[in-house]
């Protein structure tokens, strides 16, 4: 589902994950705080050669997955960058509606610009974890990080249920539709409300069976697992600090530029 | 008359830009998406939610000390909200979008446990499906798994001791909490960026029609389990 298949094939995947959270954090914390075009178009870029290089992603992948949030992004975007302007403004491009301007001007544009390329760069941030990380080995490192045993074995939990739910619900949805249960509007809500009160019924008695089956195999209450051998991935550390000092010797570049 | 053409052309261009703005927008509309928000703000609705979390985390705690079958359950509601909210909801206009299970979640689950429920499942569509970010978690788990569920909640229980149907009160719990998501989404927005009014305005336009389908959808639901699995919703207490 999304990363996840992908993070298992990645090379990184045998990496202690605590090396490669601490390394899209602080490409994270520096691209959110340089608030900058070109630190926001490196950042993405860096990562896509991380993730590609590193994690041996197809390219063109990790190009689908930064497409994913551009809706949004775009969007966004739009709405902060037009703003509407009394009449004779100095807009750069703009629409008279109602004796007033609406369009954006330069100061404008470059907010919008700005706040866009950030938001890719700290999205190509998170594609380095998810897709180099497995979730498992994620709520591993929750754990090494003293969150609390209980909501990281929720998430564990929770975690393979989506799997099994998912799979329920796909093939019911392949059923509904080859009975043309989504002709329309009304029937499509039918069909779809009978889909989702019978995942739930179905995880419901699902997760009483497993209860049972747990019972039965002596369970005390919790579901306690070995942690995988990792490589330490020290040298992921270095790395950081570089992806860092690059991004702010992009930012000082682009300081220097602009005067 | 070149004057009027070029504006012509620019009016028309601004229009279709807007319309297909419009029908993108449902995808990922809800949740903020990594990077949009300055470190201050996700600093500061994640310190907002910390509060909520912790409490629903102990009564969790409580209810698994009690009945320690409970955690399997929980386990399992939370992967089916987020299977709820990865199904593509029917919409009038024609665009497709997702339910958001807020409405939902809160009847039967409770806006405590929704609220620890939520974060886990804002965390797995971070990072599974990219919707959403790890920087903005804490704007959207108050958005969507703290500040909806509240309403949704107190709406359906004002509504039930006010004698009214089971099904009005489902539907208006579910698509005012729905409402109130957007309204705060809207609201987080708008706080950093300015323009808050044009936020509720594209909002208005595009989530409107989509609360009134996840209420109509969350009435057909809630009809078949009240039907089939009366048992399960005792259990719950949500009837």
């Amino acid at each position: 589902m999304g990363t996840d298949r992908y993070a298992y094939q990645s090379r990184l995947r045998r990496v202690s994950p605590l090396p490669k959270l601490a390394l899209t954090a602080a490409a994270l914390l520096v691209c959110l705080c340089c608030n900058s075009v070109w630190v926001g178009l490196a950042t993405v870029l860096v990562m896509g050669v991380l993730i590609t290089a590193l994690g041996g992603l197809p390219a063109r992948v990790y190009l689908h997955f930064l497409k994913i949030p551009l809706a949004f992004l775009a969007v966004g975007g739009l709405t902060i960058l037009i703003r509407s302007y009394p009449a004779g403004a100095a807009v750069v491009a703009a629409l008279p509606v109602g004796g007033r301007l609406w369009g954006f001007t330069a100061g404008d544009l470059r907010q919008a610009a700005s706040l866009f390329c950030k938001a890719l760069g700290a999205v190509g941030c998170m594609y380095f974890l998810s897709l180099n990380t497995p979730v498992t080995d994620l709520t591993m490192a929750l754990e090494r990080l003293h969150v609390p045993h209980l909501m990281v074995e929720l998430m564990e939990l929770i975690y393979r249920f989506i799997f099994v739910l998912a799979e329920t619900a796909a093939s019911i949805r392949v059923a509904q539709e080859s009975r043309l249960g989504y002709q329309g509007f009304r029937r499509s809500l039918r069909s779809l409300g009978t889909l989702s009160s019978m995942v739930f019924l179905r995880a419901w008695r699902k997760a009483e069976r497993i209860c049972t089956a747990l019972d039965a195999r002596g369970y005390t209450g919790s579901l306690t697992t070995l942690a995988g051998d990792y490589a330490p991935g020290l040298w992921l550390f270095p790395l950081a600090a570089g992806v860092a000092a690059g991004q702010l010797a992009v930012l000082y570049l682009e300081r220097m530029a602009v005067g | 008359m070149r004057h009027s053409r070029r504006n012509r052309i620019l009016l028309t261009g601004g229009v279709l830009a807007g319309l297909l703005g419009l029908l993108t927008i449902n995808a990922g509309a809800m949740h903020i998406a990594e990077g949009y928000l300055p470190v201050n703000w996700c600093l500061l609705w994640g310190a907002v939610c910390i509060p909520f979390v912790a409490a629903g985390f102990l009564s969790i705690k409580r209810r698994i000390d009690a009945a320690p079958r409970a955690k399997i359950l929980l386990a399992m509601c939370g992967a089916f909200a987020f299977v709820l909210s990865a199904l593509k909801l029917p919409s009038f206009n024609g665009s497709c979008s997702h339910p958001t299970g807020v409405g939902l979640g809160a009847i039967l689950f409770g806006p405590l446990t929704m609220a620890v429920l939520g974060l886990i499942v804002l965390l797995f569509q971070a990072l599974l499906l990219a919707h959403g970010g790890l920087t903005t978690l804490g704007a959207n788990t108050f958005s969507m798994a703290i500040a909806g569920p509240i309403v949704s909640w107190l709406v359906y229980w004002l509504l039930r001791k006010a004698k009214a149907p089971a099904s009005v009160a489902v539907f208006a719990a579910a698509a005012l909490g729905d409402l109130f998501t957007y309204v705060v989404t809207a609201l987080q927005l708008g706080l950093v960026n300015g323009g808050m009014v044009k936020f509720l305005a594209i909002f208005a336009v595009t989530q409107v029609p989509l609360a009134i389908a996840e209420g109509l959808l969350t009435v057909v639901i809630f009809n078949v389990l009240e039907k089939y699995s009366r048992a399960q919703l005792q259990e719950l207490r949500v009837l």
